[in-house]
């Protein structure tokens, strides 16, 4: 008999295919998202021609040049299209004549109120995109998956019902919001007002000349500066004298503070994002290998990791990147790139010891063995019977340790080891505004270091709920762990 | 049913062999466990010289203890352990050494059902992925094929169609089971190990499954190896039954004249232990003593030596009674027992200056067994000085020392294979030689025998 003996069903369907026979829900979906999407498209579109074409174009054979070139503009024309939560729709840049009314700004608008619409405005987007996350899941779910039932099901269903997670869920997404609208969130710009003052202008009324009155950002900023006692202060949500909003303040040089903190954020993200892509890689791969194989590459793994385990952490970070800081490697993103490999090459073990004992747990499960009886390749059976039991835990530890690199990051900035200046850290605004903390000038330390510390449980409470979501019987690391994890950082 | 390969082009031509030809011939099969020490340590010795041969379309039992290698023997069958020595053949072929394309199809032709339904299924695949995956490592037919080949298999072993979605959570152990049996089966492979497949399983499901098993065995023409503890599943499944001790086989052959009329004295102990339902039913019971010896170390001689009910006396012992050479065995089994056991640092000391330690001190042990006794000279000359030795810390010399001295056939020679009964049974027992009597004249009866 040969296999062509079976009937061959015609019932199981690509995704695509059950869409088209229930169309109804997946279109109700869709003229959601599209909207949504458009609102913001000429953003993506500009992100896209951001990245360095023009490299790509020049290696081109000649009669393609034209074409990209062709394409180039149609994708410049996307890139200048308006978008939603660019900070044009709600300006909150003007002046304020005597009269108190405000010029310049939307609808005449104060700043303040400006700023602050505009701050809803990107975050009740994010927040949509958040709800229609959660709707595709449930469209796929009732509607286009054949299991009626699913063990993710079960984890989705304990994590709603969690809540210190959904917690630092809403706290890590508002994070991550933060860093991603950075541009559109600040009252000002990063480099109108933080990295070239001098390249741009502020008008705004003088009272003694009577006019309207233009000035650089730099000059401006030296007129609103905190500095304490005795000293200039622009404190939290106030003006400054050139009709400036600054919602946290300024900093010592009259640098506007939350500009600071949103771009940090982003600087403080991708340090996390990257080191942890780094060190959650090499830890589920050692894991995955050193559980399957046991013996001699487990311990192999062992003696690398305890070496690395033995240096102290910040110490040898500190060492590592003075010795790099001539190198064109800590150029890369203002010294951003080289901590977070840093971070990420000494930060495996800690992860590699937390996921190799579900690793070797799962390993000794008997499907492991039906799996090599029937002669299942080791990267397959890694990867599919082990993998999805081990990137749970991995998922727990990781977020617990993003708050510690966080923090890491913000001490070595604190120390002036980390990232650059000019570029926005928020370690170095904890220590720019150190002296100013028994002042009225309170705020330039105190508001940085109060989001460290948010983020940081917040990452420990989604880490938290991920856990209690995927193993509800488990107790891993509570306590000890936990704070180890988050104190990863030392400083 | 598949457009494998002819099997002539894989090399394993063997596994074409009749009904009733020999499809595996198993000789002399070992496999060691090294221990986790570095340096030193001795291997565990799971299965020790096992031979056997397995005619294709039979269902081949294996029974015995725990620990006793049985698992492990199916393991290294379908090439989850490496053998440590001796060959299994198929044909002409050692499945011991196959390697890249033939030992992908004995891999195809040799599958497993493992004991734990709830630890062998994936938890986080679908039905229908689970029963799938054998066939997409091998590309058996189309994506389309596999599906339908799947269905088919969900309805042969006693499931839905609409269970392919469905994940192994929402199944009884039964039907986790049936699930495990229809992966085995996916590939239409000619040899089956079924390690325990329903000793997890509530009574009532252990029937479905079993004639499920004979069932597909009729349908397909499978061969069975089926491992047991339960010696009723054994005897309502098996054409024929080894019984394992140690990592030995000490009895194989038909399975009711091995039930009707046990030849080697474990045979006949494992079966006497099997409950009787007439509870007015008076039976003499064989219960053995002690525990198996580490497999780290087994004896010398035959491995049941050091529990044998029956094992056979040296020349010259006839005079000492029953009790008293009883007496004698536990004194080596106690001094076993303390040979084995790791001292600690505090312990060593202790035992040094002369303190209490945990361990009863020898003199305690001989009182214990032989103070009112009359003890021929022939037996406390060996016992005082062995425990002299002992006193010493030295239980080896001492156990060495009683086994020169009162040690008997048995502690010295591994027994052959015996033909025994009338159908090609074996047994591995010394009483089974001219020169002694066999098991059965000298133990309680057992069995069905009068």
């Amino acid at each position: 008999m040969s296999a062509v003996d079976y009937p061959v069903d015609e019932d199981e369907q690509t995704l695509l295919e059950r869409i088209q026979d229930e169309p109804g829900p997946a279109l109700k979906l869709l003229a959601v998202v599209v909207p949504l999407f458009a609102v913001e498209f000429g953003a993506v579109a500009s992100l896209v021609m951001s990245l360095p074409w023009s490299a790509v174009g020049s290696a081109l054979p000649g009669f393609l040049q034209g074409l990209a070139g062709a394409l180039a503009g149609v994708g410049d024309a996307l890139a200048n299209l308006p978008t939603l939560l660019s900070r044009s729709v709600i300006d909150n840049s003007g002046y304020q004549l005597p009269s108190g009314e405000w010029v310049g700004t939307t609808l005449g608008l104060s700043p303040a109120v400006a700023w602050l619409l505009r701050v809803l405005l990107v975050y009740a987007y994010g927040f949509a995109w958040m709800a229609v996350g959660w709707w595709v899941y449930l469209v796929y779910r009732d509607n286009y998956r054949y299991a009626d039932w699913a063990p993710v099901d079960d984890m989705v269903n304990r994590f709603r019902n969690h809540s210190w997670g959904l917690l630092g869920l809403a706290i890590i997404f508002a994070f991550v919001v933060l860093a991603l609208f950075a541009p559109a969130l600040g009252p000002t710009t990063v480099e109108a007002n933080i990295s070239d003052p001098y390249l741009h202008t502020v008008e705004y009324f003088d009272e003694e000349a009577g006019s309207v009155q233009e000035i650089y950002v730099g000059d401006a900023n030296r007129d609103s500066q905190s500095r304490g006692q005795g000293g200039d202060n622009v404190g939290p949500l106030s003006y400054d004298q050139f009709g400036r909003f600054h919602p946290f303040g300024t900093l010592p040089s009259g640098k506007d503070l939350f500009t600071f903190m949103a771009a940090g954020a982003r600087v403080s993200l991708f340090i996390g994002v990257l080191s942890l892509l780094i060190a959650g890689g090499i830890a589920v791969t050692f894991a995955l290998a050193t559980a399957y194989y046991k013996g001699l590459v487990d311990l192999g793994v062992v003696i690398a990791s305890d070496s690395i385990q033995s240096l102290p952490q910040l110490l040898f970070i500190m060492l590592a990147s003075f010795v790099l800081s001539g190198t064109w490697l800590a150029n890369l993103y203002s010294g951003g790139v080289v901590l977070a490999l840093l971070f990420g090459f000494t930060g495996w073990p800690g992860l590699w010891r937390a996921v190799r004992g579900p690793a070797l747990q799962v390993s000794e499960r008997e499907w492991i063995d039906a799996a090599k009886s029937f002669g299942q390749r080791p990267s397959v059976t890694m990867r599919k019977h082990m993998l999805p039991y081990v990137v749970g835990y991995l998922l727990i530890y990781a977020s617990l340790t993003l708050g510690g690199v966080i923090i890491g990051v913000a001490g070595l900035s604190f120390l002036g080891l980390g990232i650059n200046a000019p570029t926005p850290e928020w370690g170095r605004a904890v220590s720019a505004g150190q002296p100013y903390v028994p002042t009225q000038s309170w705020h330039i330390s105190l508001i940085p270091g109060i989001m460290v510390v948010i983020v940081v449980t917040g990452f420990n409470a989604l880490g938290d709920g991920i856990r209690d979501a995927i193993d509800p019987q488990s107790d891993v690391g509570t306590g000890q762990q936990d704070e180890s994890a988050a104190a990863g950082g030392g400083a | 049913m598949s457009q494998q390969p002819e099997r002539g082009d894989t090399g394993l031509a063997g596994l074409d062999c009749a009904p009733g030809e020999t499809l595996l011939s198993v000789r002399d099969l070992r496999t060691y466990y090294e221990s986790g020490d570095l340096i030193g340590g001795q291997p565990v010795k799971a299965v020790d010289g096992v031979s056997f041969d397995v005619k294709k379309g039979e269902t081949i039992g294996v029974v015995g203890e725990s620990g006793c290698g049985k698992t492990t023997l199916g393991r290294t069958l379908v090439r989850l352990e490496a053998a440590t020595g001796g060959e299994v053949r198929v044909g002409s072929d050692d499945v011991t050494e196959l390697s890249g394309e033939d030992l992908k199809a004995w891999r195809r032709n040799a599958q497993v059902v493992f004991q734990d339904p709830e630890s062998s299924l994936n938890d986080r695949m679908t039905i229908g992925e689970i029963i799938r995956e054998p066939l997409d490592v091998h590309d058996w037919g189309t994506p389309a094929e596999r599906r339908a080949r799947v269905r088919d298999l969900l309805e042969k072993v006693g499931l839905q169609e609409e269970h392919y979605y469905r994940y192994p959570h929402q199944f009884s152990g039964g039907q986790r089971q049936r699930i495990g049996i229809a992966r085995a089966l996916a590939l239409e492979p000619e040899f089956v190990v079924l390690d325990e497949p329903v000793s997890a399983l509530d009574v009532s499901v252990q029937a479905q499954i079993l004639n499920l098993l004979m069932d597909l065995q009729d349908e397909l023409g499978l061969t069975y190896l089926f491992i047991a503890h339960d010696l009723s599943v054994v005897r309502h499944i098996c054409d024929r039954v080894a019984v394992m001790y140690l990592g030995n086989v000490m009895e194989l052959g038909p399975t009711d004249e091995l039930f009707e009329d046990p030849a080697n004295p474990y045979t006949r102990a494992l079966l006497s232990a099997v409950p009787e339902p007439d509870p007015t039913a008076e039976i003499d019971r064989m219960t053995l003593r002690g525990t198996p010896p580490s497999p780290r170390d087994p004896p010398e001689g035959c491995a049941f030596s050091t529990r044998c009910p029956v094992k056979i006396r040296p020349d010259g012992s006839d005079e000492v009674d029953e009790s008293t050479w009883e007496a004698v065995e536990v004194f080596r089994e106690t001094l076993r027992a303390r040979s084995r056991t790791e001292r600690s640092l505090s312990e060593r000391a202790r035992e040094l200056i002369g303190l209490e330690t945990r361990f009863a001190t020898v003199d305690e042990v001989v009182g214990e067994l032989f103070t009112d006794r009359d003890i021929p000279v022939s037996v406390k000359e060996p016992v005082d000085q062995a425990a002299d030795l002992a006193r010493e810390g030295d239980e080896d010399a001492a156990l060495e020392h009683l086994k020169g001295e009162l040690g008997s056939v048995c502690d010295h020679e591994s027994p052959e294979d015996h033909a025994v009964g009338t159908e090609g049974r074996e047994s591995r027992c010394h009483r089974h030689a001219a020169e002694y009597e066999e098991p059965s004249a000298v133990g309680p009866s057992v069995g069905g025998e009068d």
